[in-house]
């Protein structure tokens, strides 16, 4: 009897397409009801090393949000004033022992996962890990008003601060994650940096670290005996992409269930498209704006030609219709500042004195000042120096360069002429530091308080640091320190802080563009999505998923 | 023989330096300063300032270059200024998953592009030929960036028939450790092992038909002919032998091109190799990193071509080293 072999094309197909088949059941589990579940989130960028004091990527924040814990953290209201509105962590409970001396008591159930007890003395050594020079914590500033901290006893801890102000608390818990001292004591501090730790670290938080795959993924896996409760998602993994498009791309191809921010109003729409999908709006914590070089590019000794002068400073200004151009590229996704202001900061009052949108007034203040078009070429001049000047902004930026463009055009019709320089985000950071520009778009990320950021980016203290600009002016500076170390209470404070940006915009240093609003992603079977403004994974233990949603890979097993 | 060897290695040794040198001066005088986050961000001025000391990035250029001269001499490859790990370690993660990709590539490149090409021969001058020829002409015309992208909107996020993305399905198959797994990850692969691959297909497929054209007007192969043998022995074994020595130069060049060239697509696909961290170390200024990859570039594209030399030197007795 004759017999037939099949083809080897045949064969190739039914292999191939049993593979594919293969691939799409692999590994299905059993895990049912509260605590089953895993999130995958799409994440631009990886961390760099998981040793809280030593990073300050904003993705290192997310993941060792999960792994180390404060010892109070700020609540839902975002009031970084006083001590009321901050939760219990490690800390089950604190009291003022005189007005700048600060006692925790440790909640004595609080473990790291390796079965030893968190105690004072981790308190106390990670104190002195974040103020080590050789370590060289970046959150090291933010702890110059804490004099020492101490030990009472296993459970108590001490902490001293060298004046009364009103974020002492703030600053006492809010900067530093700790750190189990049995585990990194012996770590040479000037290798902190590249710690081995840091890439397999045993935490006392919520989810402990199962696995990092370089340039791919990091997974954690909830701590079932964690004592503020067991975390109702089993595990988290990170999905790293090359940017935030990608990341955008993959939560709605089904590879990932979240992303923190879909950053343009174009991907919100196709998020909000997608039936399996829900969309969390928050406050974001970055403003951006155009910084004037007060100083001549490169030379900080003499003003800058253009920018030296206050008045076509504020022609500048009014000559921008910032509100237009919110709405063309940001769409509902941001609001134009009152002032150098993220929305997460408490002081963001709408009602706070700017220089309006009035584009016939900076006309005339230009012509008041000499500058008109005196040879008809379209551009003002004055004693033969043309009204021009150079606009930074980094090709990495979308965004930016979307304003950049804008900006170029609205000064256009007034009769300035702006040229943009279009370089890549490394040499964007040079130039700004250095002072080699004209003017330049930046962007910044701020913590939830203004008393850090607003001293580092526009006094006298930044210069070489964050004021690239080179902006001074003493009464602004009083009134800010007034702010940050001597108001009796918040509403003295938000009246002393409006003052000061009051001051600060009338002498138009810059223009404030834009302040997001950000909107993150989550897959919909994801239940109790809360969402806290200053990081979007704080209360990631708090989320679940309903047992009747359960997807396949949300009941793994391992 | 020998002789031989020892100085191509000698030249290779002395190119890979060069090159090695040239990367580090170029990368160290280009603008920029290592003190951004991958996201973009900008990280703060103390610890930017840290970083420039703490690597000596504030000393002199010739002092920099000595240094890591005399490490590298030692095996050192570095630190990474922005992964806080050794770049030995970083590159140990990703250049196998760059191999495999490159690899995967050169199969599809090969595979379908003799195929491509002796099919064309064979019908040299008719439609099949002229379609295919046109067609191969405009894949290779694409960049491959481009035709990743194409890819992955219809393939991927329109029709779902690929992942968008990555590596594996991070949930079910953290690990390739079963069948289904190794599916997964062929699953994965495949997009943009296909961006890669076709793109070398097409060109490959030209450079096959001109080398099958012009051993099919052989003498031996009419002889062949004459004899009676069926077609397609004739084309397959008799032909095909010798249409493929140009192929083995191409083939040593290829392999370190699609290592070079899969640096677009890993950034496409989010494909954890060594062209995305090369990628994101330019951007960052990660110097170490970059002068790293350069480094294995090179060794790749200085291996590929002793390795073509070799082996044409094995295919075809008339130019083998001989002895001088």
């Amino acid at each position: 009897m004759p017999t037939t072999r099949p083809s080897p094309r045949l064969t190739a197909g039914v292999v191939l397409a049993g593979l594919l088949v293969a691939a799409g059941c692999a590994r299905k589990g059993g895990c049912t009801g509260d605590y089953c579940g895993t999130l995958v989130i799409a994440a631009a960028g990886e961390p760099d090393i998981l040793l809280p004091p030593v990073s300050e990527f904003a993705i290192t924040r997310d993941v060792t949000e999960q792994l180390f814990l404060k010892l109070a953290d700020l609540g839902l209201s975002g009031n970084t004033i006083g001590d009321e509105d901050f939760q219990p962590l490690l800390a089950e409970r604190w009291e003022w022992d005189t007005p700048t001396t600060l006692v925790f008591h440790l909640d004595p159930r609080a473990r790291w996962q390796d079965g030893h007890a968190v105690t004072a003395a981790d308190v106390a050594f990670t104190y002195d890990i974040y103020t080590d020079s050789l370590v060289s914590s970046p959150f090291r500033s933010s702890l110059r008003q804490i004099a020492a901290v101490t030990t009472r006893d296993s459970l108590t801890v001490v902490f001293r601060f060298r004046h009364r102000y009103p974020e002492m608390f703030y600053d006492a818990v809010y900067h530093m994650r700790i750190l189990p001292s049995h585990l990194l004591r012996e770590v040479p501090r000037s290798q902190w940096r590249s710690a081995a730790f840091g890439r397999a670290p045993v935490g006392d938080g919520p989810y402990r670290f199962v696995a990092w795959r370089a340039g791919e993924s990091l997974e954690l896996a909830a701590d079932s005996t964690f004592f503020l409760g067991r975390p109702h998602l089993r595990r988290l993994i990170w999905r790293f992409t090359p940017d935030q498009q990608v990341a955008v791309t993959q939560l709605i191809a089904g590879d990932a269930d979240g992303v923190e921010v879909l950053i343009t109003p174009d991907n919100v729409q196709r998020v909000q498209a997608d039936t399996q999908l829900a969309t969390y709006p928050y406050k974001g914590a970055a403003y951006g704006y155009v910084s004037f070089n007060l100083a001549a590019p490169g030379d900080t000794t003499k003003p800058h030609t253009l920018f030296g002068d206050r008045e076509l400073r504020r022609a500048l200004v009014m000559a921008v219709d910032r509100d237009g151009l919110v709405r063309n590229v940001f769409g509902d996704l941001a609001k134009v500042p009152p002032g150098p202001m993220s929305q997460l900061f408490w002081i963001w009052d709408p009602e706070t004195r700017e220089l309006p949108h009035d584009s016939a007034r900076a006309a005339r203040t230009l012509t008041r000042l000499g500058w008109i078009d005196s040879n008809g070429d379209g551009t003002r001049d004055r004693d033969s120096l043309p009204l021009a000047f150079r606009l930074l902004v980094p090709t990495t930026s979308a965004v930016r360069r979307q304003y950049a463009r804008l900006l170029q055009e609205q000064f256009r019709t007034l009769g300035i002429d702006v040229q943009l320089d279009e370089v890549d985000f490394s040499l964007f950071n040079e130039r700004a530091r250095t002072g080699r520009f004209d003017a330049l778009i930046n962007v910044w990320n701020t913590d939830p308080t203004p008393s850090s950021g607003i001293p580092q980016t526009w006094t006298r203290a930044g210069f070489g640091r964050s004021n690239y600009g080179r902006y001074e002016n003493p009464a602004f500076e009083r009134l800010v320190d007034r702010a940050v170390a001597s108001a009796a209470n918040r509403a003295e404070a938000k009246r002393t802080w409006r003052a000061a940006i009051e001051t600060l915009n009338q002498d138009a240093p810059a223009i404030f563009l834009f302040a997001t609003e950000n909107v993150a992603a989550v897959h919909k079977r994801v239940a109790d999505v809360r969402i806290r403004p200053d990081s979007w994974l704080a209360l990631v233990r708090t989320w679940r998923i309903p047992a009747d949603r359960l997807a396949d890979r949300d009941r793994v097993g391992r | 023989m020998a002789a031989w060897l020892v100085r191509r290695l000698a030249a290779a040794i002395a190119i890979v330096w060069a090159v090695v040198t040239l990367t580090f001066i170029i990368v160290h005088l280009a603008h920029g300063s290592p003190c951004g986050q991958p996201d973009g961000r900008p990280i703060s001025p103390e610890t930017c300032a840290e970083l420039i000391r703490r690597f000596g990035l504030d000393r002199p250029l010739w002092i920099q270059y000595i240094k890591y001269l005399g490490a590298l001499l030692h095996g050192d490859l570095g630190e990474s200024l922005a992964l806080h790990r050794s770049v030995a370690a970083a590159l140990a993660d990703a250049l196998p998953n760059t191999f495999t990709l490159a690899l995967a590539a050169l199969v599809i490149d090969f595979a379908l592009g003799l195929a491509l090409g002796i099919y064309q021969a064979v019908r040299e001058r008719r439609l099949g030929d002229i379609a295919l020829g046109n067609a191969a002409l405009f894949v290779n015309s694409m960049p491959t960036f481009w035709l990743g992208l194409v890819l992955l909107l219809v393939f991927g996020e329109r029709l779902g028939w690929f992942p968008v993305g990555g590596l594996r399905n991070l949930v079910l198959c953290p690990r390739v450790d079963s069948l289904p797994c190794l599916a997964d990850f062929a699953w994965h692969l495949t997009l943009p092992a296909l961006t890669l691959g076709l793109v070398g297909a097409a060109g490959t497929a030209r450079y096959q038909r001109a080398a099958m054209l012009e051993v099919v007007r052989q003498d031996y192969v009419r002889t062949a002919r004459a004899k009676g043998l069926p077609e397609r022995r004739v084309v397959l074994v008799h032909a095909l032998r010798n249409a493929l020595l140009p192929l083995i130069t191409l083939f040593g060049l290829t392999f370190p091109f699609l290592l070079t060239g899969a640096v677009l697509v890993e950034t496409v696909f989010a494909w954890p190799g060594m062209g995305r961290l090369a990628v994101t170390a330019i951007l960052q200024r990660d110097y170490p990193i970059v002068t790293a990859a350069a480094l294995v570039a090179s060794v790749m594209v200085v291996l590929g071509n002793l390795l073509a030399d070799t082996l044409y030197g094995v295919a075809d007795p008339r130019i083998r080293v001989r002895p001088t």
